[in-house]
């Protein structure tokens, strides 16, 4: 052992320690302060020394402390004597300071020495209490809500994930959910959806925010799940660093929704069918009765015609009453296309592209969703003269036979394609519908527009027919392009604005 | 009655078909009468007339199947042919079981409304005359007193006077009185006879 350098004497290293040194007599007075410890009480070196040591430590402790200070002297060895028990030291502006104290005993020319060193456990302990709490609160109301959080690096495609998505993801607890494992579960026809929303949060000019909604299917049942997740991207130098967010579970509710969905449709089909059928039913009593009338006026004066001698009165009063009963049937007839045209048609100037894209949306936000959309629209187009919500409902009713027919046709939602373009001609507006479906057969196509002419099982085969007479109330055509090579092709036009 | 004195009673709120209907039996020379509405019908209707009624099922205040429903509260036992514009199975069905004895569609054609109304005029002379029979043998079975039904009904069971005698605990010279009373009340000519009055009457224990 080599000696301190010169100048570097015992009171000088004593005051180096960063930790609160006391050194204390057999009596238990202090007999050596250092700065750290001077300022950790508030003392200054003379008020220090010469004191006893438990005037440091609070009245509710002394006692405790000289029976415990005297047990040591009888054993003196160097240990620490807070171990699991928070010593509480007392300034001397009275402020109570957590500390945690070993002692040193140190035996010089017969005397006893103790070397007490105060740690301040305080400050630590506060923060990391408060820390665990926080941490505690976190991981509960994470648990109840369910939710499962990501930290993913985009730049390096590095994934950190918890043990919800863990779970969600059906990994084994120990092993981990990487990347390619996050990204090889999502159900290949929400891919693209949900690249583009991680797509749109990663562009620097945007507010970074991500939310997207798709499915997984789990590696191990082969279960469909459905999961929402909102977060955040992180910038570092304009460039997508840190994608931060988490996942939920929505499976249920999605399922619940759809119920409702289907369930609202039935009803709305059930009703339209008896709007339908009671239509029918006063149509066809009013048409019935004059033509039960002519029929048996008709078979009177055949019959009496047969006869030897005719009386021409009586035949007379048939003929006519064939007559009259023709033209109640006709008058019937106008009565009631009068009555059914009897809303009066508001028009307004329209933009047909903006129709067009809001028909898409309502078609999609009515569980027609996941089909491929492509819109030609041709801009600056001139506004064109037309009902909104009639215009609106021919596009849903076409884009909806569409996505029936084609999903019908057992075609997977992603491979459905819809082309809508518009374009100006003449003096008419022009909007063409297609599909990649299975298209119509040529007799199909002949009734196609008929009333209660359907292909479809649960149909009631007006929508076409209705569609139709609404286009031709707004000044327009609809029709169907005969033959087509792929998919059917409906076409209509409206009359621009003057 | 005979089946020219048989009227057709049609009951249908439409005009044109009452009149298109009229002429048509007019022409085969039946005699028709028309109501507008249920009730005008009901009160001009009588329970022994003979003929039908050619009802509409569907008429604005009480419509055709409740009005067959009436008639048959008031015993008018007229047999009813219902005319409806649409008529389904169900509804026919339930007609038919409530005693209609056809249903046509309109427009109906000549030949079926004809052979439609003979048919129920035919139904209806039976019914008349069962209804008469009926009453006849009902007022010849009336005077009769306890004891003599009693001895009516095991008579035309075919037991041979002694066993009557033994069966009401009476001798056998009391079941003749009573045997000759009852052939001077009902007028029977014969046992025979009077089964058939017994029958006809509706004679029970």
């Amino acid at each position: 052992m080599t000696s301190l350098p010169q100048g570097l004497g015992f009171q000088t290293l004593f005051d180096a320690t960063t930790d609160a040194m006391l050194l204390i007599d057999d009596s238990g007075h202090i007999t050596h302060a250092n700065l750290s410890a001077q300022q950790l009480l508030a003392y200054t070196e003379k008020e220090l020394c010469g004191l006893a040591i438990d005037t440091v430590l609070p009245l509710q402790y002394r006692n405790h402390h000289r029976y415990y200070r005297e047990d040591f002297y009888h054993k003196p060895e160097k240990r620490p004597i807070s171990e699991g028990k928070a010593l509480v030291a007392l300034g001397h502006d009275g402020q109570k300071l957590s500390v945690d104290i070993s002692l040193s005993p140190m035996k010089e020319q017969g005397q006893l020495y103790i070397l007490l060193t105060l740690y301040v456990a305080d400050h630590r302990h506060r923060t990391e209490e408060a820390l665990r709490i926080s941490e505690e609160r976190l991981r509960l109301a994470k648990e109840a809500a369910g939710l499962g959080v990501y930290d993913f690096d985009p730049k390096h495609n590095i994934l950190h994930c918890d043990e919800r998505i863990g779970e969600l993801w059906g990994a084994d607890s120990d092993q981990v959910v990487t990347y390619e494992k996050f990204i090889a579960s999502v159900h290949p026809e929400d891919f693209k959806a949900r690249q583009a929303a991680v797509d749109r949060a990663s562009d620097p000019t945007s507010n970074g925010v991500y939310h997207s909604e798709y499915r997984i299917i789990n590696p191990k049942d082969g279960v469909e799940r459905w999961i929402t997740t909102v977060g955040r991207m992180h910038f570092e130098d304009g460039h997508a660093a840190r994608l931060i967010g988490v996942v939920r579970d929505v499976t249920e509710q999605k399922m619940l929704e759809r119920k409702l969905h289907e369930q609202r449709t039935e009803t709305e089909t059930l009703f339209t069918q008896q709007v339908a059928a009671s239509t029918a039913s006063a149509i066809a009593h009013e048409l019935n009765q004059p033509l039960g009338a002519i029929s048996a006026y008709s078979e009177v004066a055949l019959h009496a015609l047969q006869n030897k001698y005719i009386d021409t009165i009586k035949l007379k009063r048939a003929l006519e009453g064939c007559v009259a009963q023709a033209q109640r049937a006709g008058k019937s007839l106008h009565e009631l296309l009068a009555f059914l045209h009897k809303g009066e048609l508001v028009s307004e100037k329209l933009d047909i592209n903006d129709v067009v894209k809001e028909a898409l949306d309502l078609t999609l936000s009515n569980g027609y969703g996941g089909f491929h959309p492509v819109l030609q629209l041709q801009p600056d187009m001139p506004q064109v003269l037309g009902n909104r919500i009639q215009v609106q409902k021919i596009l849903v009713n076409l884009l909806t036979n569409s996505v029936e027919a084609m999903r019908g046709a057992g075609m997977p939602s992603t491979a459905i394609t819809i082309q809508v373009r518009t374009n100006a001609e003449m003096n008419m507006a022009h909007v063409t519908v297609q599909d990649s479906g299975p298209g119509f057969d040529p007799e199909i196509v002949k009734h196609i527009f008929e009333p209660f002419f359907t292909t479809k099982s649960k149909g009631i085969g007006m929508g076409l027919s209705i569609s139709r007479a609404l286009i031709e109330a707004n000044g327009g055509q609809l029709w169907i392009e005969p033959v087509t090579q792929t998919g059917a092709t409906f076409h209509f036009t409206l009359p621009f604005a003057p | 009655m005979k089946s020219t004195d048989a009227i057709v009673f049609i009951v249908d709120d439409d005009p044109a078909i009452r009149d298109s209907l009229t002429l048509m039996l007019d022409q085969e020379s039946i005699a028709v009468e028309s109501f507008e509405d249920a009730e005008s019908f009901l009160n001009a209707c009588q329970p022994q007339h003979l003929g039908c009624a050619i009802i509409d099922i569907r008429m604005p205040i009480m419509d055709g199947m409740q009005l067959q429903e009436e008639l048959s509260k008031r015993n008018i036992l007229l047999p009813v042919i219902f005319l409806t514009g649409h008529g389904n199975i169900p509804m026919s069905v339930r007609a038919i079981k409530a005693g209609a004895v056809d249903f046509l569609t309109k427009p109906v054609t000549r030949d079926k409304l004809l052979a439609s109304v003979r048919s129920a005029i035919r139904e209806s002379e039976n019914i008349l005359t069962e209804n008469s029979n009926h009453q006849n043998a009902q007022s010849r079975l009336a005077d009769l007193t306890g004891r003599e039904r009693d001895v009516v009904l095991l008579a035309i069971q075919g037991y041979p006077n002694k066993e009557i005698a033994r069966h009401l605990g009476i001798s056998h010279r009391t079941v003749e009185i009573h045997k000759s009373k009852i052939m001077h009340k009902t007028g029977a000519i014969n046992l025979l006879d009077l089964a058939r009055i017994a029958h006809e009457g509706n004679l029970s224990s």
